[in-house]
């Protein structure tokens, strides 16, 4: 740990233990699982095959958990999304049979977005907490299953409208080799850092330069003997798709910007002219629109919906979205971080079935790796404010005269007087 | 002090001197007596020392020099628990009782013992209420209560403790003026009983009215210690002020008659603070807000930006109505300073330039939806260099700032973009020396690019130094419109205090 730390120092902010340490967990994760595996004498943890199997395990977890952590984001809090993701899906095959497989799958994300809508609007405009209303919701629409569904399995009839929902997530899609993708993607970024380190007029010949350059031209010239290709099911690909579109949103818009201000002060954001309300009720609709999809792509594959279906969903989402270092309090959180969350959940249980652990463990093991997750976040944030504290409070000389008498120094005042 | 008085100081400071680590002097040795069933008043401006010197005597910080003698004996009290123990007690402004509990439950919060209630509570409650004179209904919800009662509910929790001497920290700030009365009136029925009060409010009439004896504190220094018998206001408001201003001081009226006007503010109205509010302000003004804390300066700003919701009347910037939202006034060109800068002007946990470039947001992208990080860390580069912003560039965080550099964030929020009218709300409120020169400096520099500014301000001197003209507010109202350079401290202060019948008869020395 101490190494990471110090190199930590010299990578750029988003490689850091602080900021990364999903990521780092989950490849350790991986390599812990890779080795058992080999050990054991099973096939490869890392097999193409079993990674396609967790992309496909992770694929419905992923997709709620990307609309969860927008959620978290505006500083919200939604705990319904499981029993609207079973409403879409009733919905969807109770309608089929007269409105046809896409009016029954356009209505279910209707109601979705009705239900992320209802949400949206009594939190913001009434102001009663998030999480009482969407415990409210989450109990009232899984009612509203059983009287829809009155309480049976229902089951897709043989027909075209039944083959159209089997569609929506049959087809499997292979992936050309990864490597030369990687190697291409590495050239390019390569050549976009050497443009832009040109244009700055610095020297091309730095390693930021010449690293992704040369890694890129060793991946491609490799790629003939290196071939590593997955098979994609359809709902991975829905999910690595929903990804990138929120993760390109959430990074680079004004509408991620903003997302991003309303969920950390709120207050600020609206004295500053962004309009808060939208802000705060539309990631509910798009919670609700998501998790109706969701909803619809389990049926898909069962081409049925057991009332009680998809139940405690939304805790595992919301597992996903902390494990990705996700602030309950809004403002603070990302997508792919979320959705690395998920695989970790999916990979541990995916790894107790292959290792043919007892079965009976996974849900301890689950607990305490969020809560240690959770207090890694908490610790690392903690120490990144103090080091801040420390490294601000030598005042510089340049300061206009009489600043030691502000009121505001104070605390990197003491703190800096300590540390001398 | 001397020996030949007849009552004995039950409480007394002697060269009490509080240094913060930061080199802050906010008490610079003062003495103080207070007498045994007295009423002794302490009053002073905003940052006078009186927090500091309560915070002292009440235990919750340790003074740096002097000695505090508690009935005659030098007391060194280290935590807030010791001092209620030894029967003083502090009532602050926000009483700090828990809503969801009964009154009895507490005024008898302390109480050791398993049992929530017991009979003998109930007996010592009413005896308790006797003696204040007035009646609280001891099984009623705290929360339900209206102010003035909760008020009298932490008059008897300190009484409950067997507390000799009561602080009251403005005690009157929040309340109506009947509520007014039954707190003075408690006060005055518990003193002639044998009960010690310091009494701090900024209510002038009030002071003069209830105690026997007051303390003016100014820069940390007890000004003026007198019987209340001896003193009038206008004595009042020279020691509270202090010095007559500089002329030089004055930022004199530039001549911005005849310009256009910028912002017309027309039968403003809000549900709190605010009743009918008309003024405009022309390019090239800069119109201060002189009102005391409460007073509804804050609210006003708030209801032209629209924040608060509730408002009524017109705002117009330029001749065209803005409508009732920040949204709106944003578009219209006003930018807002507003009073709370941490909890309300500032992402803390986001970089300067993203903090900075976040109202025009759709400047600096492209097609409004992309925003340029270049164009921002440019903006924000220039803004740090501009204002002398003392950070480590367009990537701090705005809670590694000190307040002055964290103000000019806020202040560089609004800058070069298409404003039109500006509204501070205390702008350099807990801001060193040197960044509220600058702040003021950037004030007259929008003023002088004709910019529309309106800054509410507790400093009435900082206020002169920086408006050409003054509205004071009291009480959601606006009282007076003076010219700064026709006015001084001493007439804002009596104008403010709702003292002296006219504006113009108060003479000063």
């Amino acid at each position: 740990m101490p190494e990471l730390r110090t190199a930590g120092r010299s990578l750029p902010s988003w490689l850091q233990l602080s900021n990364a340490g999903v990521v780092y967990a989950f490849c350790v994760l991986v390599a812990v699982l890779s080795v058992a595996t080999a050990m054991s004498g099973r096939p490869s943890y890392v097999s193409p095959n079993n990674i396609s199997n967790v992309m496909d395990q992770a694929a419905l977890l992923g997709i709620i958990a990307v609309t969860t952590t927008i959620v978290l984001i505006s500083g919200n809090f939604d705990l319904s999304v499981g029993s609207v993701a079973a409403l879409g899906a009733a919905t969807c095959l109770v309608l089929m049979p007269s409105l046809g497989f896409w009016g029954a799958f356009v209505a279910a994300l209707l109601v979705g977005a009705g239900v992320g809508l209802f949400n949206g609007v009594v939190v913001q405009y009434i102001g009663i907490n998030a999480f009482i209303v969407t415990l409210g919701t989450m109990t009232a629409v899984r009612g509203l299953v059983l009287i829809l569904t009155d309480g049976r399995t229902i089951t897709a009839e043989t027909g075209a409208a039944r083959d159209s929902l089997r569609a929506l997530d049959a087809s499997r899609w292979v992936t050309p080799n990864l490597y030369l993708i990687a190697g291409v993607a590495l050239l390019l970024w390569g050549a976009w850092r050497w443009w832009s380190t040109r244009r700055a007029g610095r020297p091309v010949t730095q390693l930021n330069v010449l690293v992704p350059l040369g890694a890129g031209v060793l991946l491609v010239a490799l790629s003939p003997v290196l071939i590593l290709t997955i098979e994609l099911s359809q709902r991975a690909i829905y999910m690595l798709v929903i990804v990138a579109v929120a993760a390109w949103v959430l990074r680079f818009t004004t509408i991620g910007r903003r997302l991003y201000a309303t969920g950390g002060n709120a207050e600020a954001a609206r004295l500053s002219g962004i309009a808060v309300n939208r802000y705060r009720v539309v990631p509910f609709v798009l919670n609700g629109v998501a998790a109706a999809f969701v909803g619809v792509l389990y049926a898909s594959r069962l081409t049925s919906i057991n009332p009680t279906g998809l139940n405690g969903f939304e805790l595992t989402a919301l597992a996903a979205a902390i494990l990705g270092g996700t602030s309950l309090f809004g403002g603070l959180g990302s997508v792919v971080k979320s959705l690395i969350g998920a695989l970790i959940l999916i990979t541990l249980a995916n790894g107790f079935n292959i290792l043919n652990l007892g079965a009976n463990y996974q849900g301890l093991i689950q607990g305490v790796v969020l809560i240690v997750a959770a207090g890694m976040y908490t610790i690392a944030l903690r120490r990144r404010q103090r080091v801040k504290l420390r490294t601000v409070a030598p005042a510089p000389n340049d300061r206009p005269s009489g600043s030691a008498a502000e009121r505001e120094a104070d605390l990197v005042a003491t703190g800096s007087s300590e540390q001398r | 002090m001397s020996s030949t008085d007849s009552a004995t100081p039950v409480l007394e400071l002697v060269d009490l001197t509080k240094t913060f680590p930061n080199g802050t002097r906010a008490l610079r040795g003062v003495d103080l007596a207070v007498t045994a069933g007295s009423v002794h008043g302490l009053v002073g401006a905003n940052g006078a020392g009186k927090s500091t010197l309560i915070k002292c005597v009440s235990g919750v910080q340790p003074p740096s020099e002097g000695e505090i003698r508690w009935k005659g004996r030098p007391v060194q009290w280290r935590n807030p628990g010791e001092v209620v123990a030894s029967g003083l007690a502090t009532i602050h402004q926000h009483v700090p009782l828990v809503p969801t509990l009964s009154a009895l439950e507490n005024v008898f919060l302390s109480e050791g013992g398993p049992h929530r209630m017991t009979l003998s509570m109930r007996e010592r409650f009413s005896a308790l209420v006797e003696r204040l004179g007035y009646e609280i209904d001891p099984d009623q919800q705290v929360g339900t209560m209206p102010i003035g009662s909760r008020q009298m509910v932490a008059i008897l929790q300190a009484l409950a403790l067997g507390a000799e001497l009561v602080i009251m920290d403005e005690p009157t700030a929040s309340l109506s003026a009947s509520e007014r009365l039954i707190v003075l009136d408690a006060v005055r029925r518990l003193a002639a009983d044998g009960t010690t009060f310091i009494f701090i409010s900024h209510f002038l009439d009030e002071i003069l009215e209830i105690t026997d004896h007051v303390t003016v504190l100014r820069d940390g220094r007890a000004i003026l210690d007198r019987p209340t018998a001896d003193l009038d206001e206008s004595e009042l408001v020279q020691a509270i002020a202090g010095r007559e201003l500089l002329a030089a001081q004055r930022h004199v009226a530039e001549a911005s008659e005849g310009r256009e006007t910028v912002l017309e503010v027309e039968q403003l109205g809000a549900e709190v603070g605010v009743s009918e509010v008309s003024f405009t302000v022309r390019a090239g003004e800069v119109v201060g807000l002189a009102g005391l804390l409460g007073s509804g300066r804050s609210e006003i700003l708030n209801a032209v930006f629209g924040a608060d919701s509730t408002r009524t009347g017109t705002v117009r910037v330029d001749g065209h109505a803005v409508a009732a939202n920040p949204r709106a006034a944003v578009h219209a060109g006003i930018a807002y300073v507003p009073e709370d800068r941490v909890s309300q002007g500032l992402f803390v946990d986001q970089p300067l330039w993203k903090n900075i470039s976040i109202p025009y947001l759709d400047r600096f992208s492209l097609r409004r939806l992309l925003p340029r990080e270049r164009h921002e860390r440019e903006r924000a580069q220039r803004a740090i260099e501009e204002l002398g912003i003392v950070a480590s560039g367009p990537d701090a965080l705005p809670s590694e700032l000190s307040g002055g550099n964290a103000q000019k964030v806020v202040f560089a929020k609004w800058m070069h973009a298409p404003t039109r009218v500006w509204l501070l709300d205390e702008p350099t409120a807990g801001i060193d020396v040197g960044a509220k020169a600058d702040l003021l400096g950037v004030v007259a520099q929008l003023a002088a690019q004709g910019q529309a500014v309106v800054v509410a301000c507790s400093d009435f001197e900082e206020l002169l130094s920086v408006a050409t003209r003054v509205l004071v507010v009291r009480g959601g109202r606006i009282v007076a419109d003076v010219e700064a350079h026709r006015t001084t401290e001493e007439e804002l202060i009596t104008l403010a205090h709702g003292l002296g019948s006219t504006p113009r008869e108060v003479t000063h020395a």
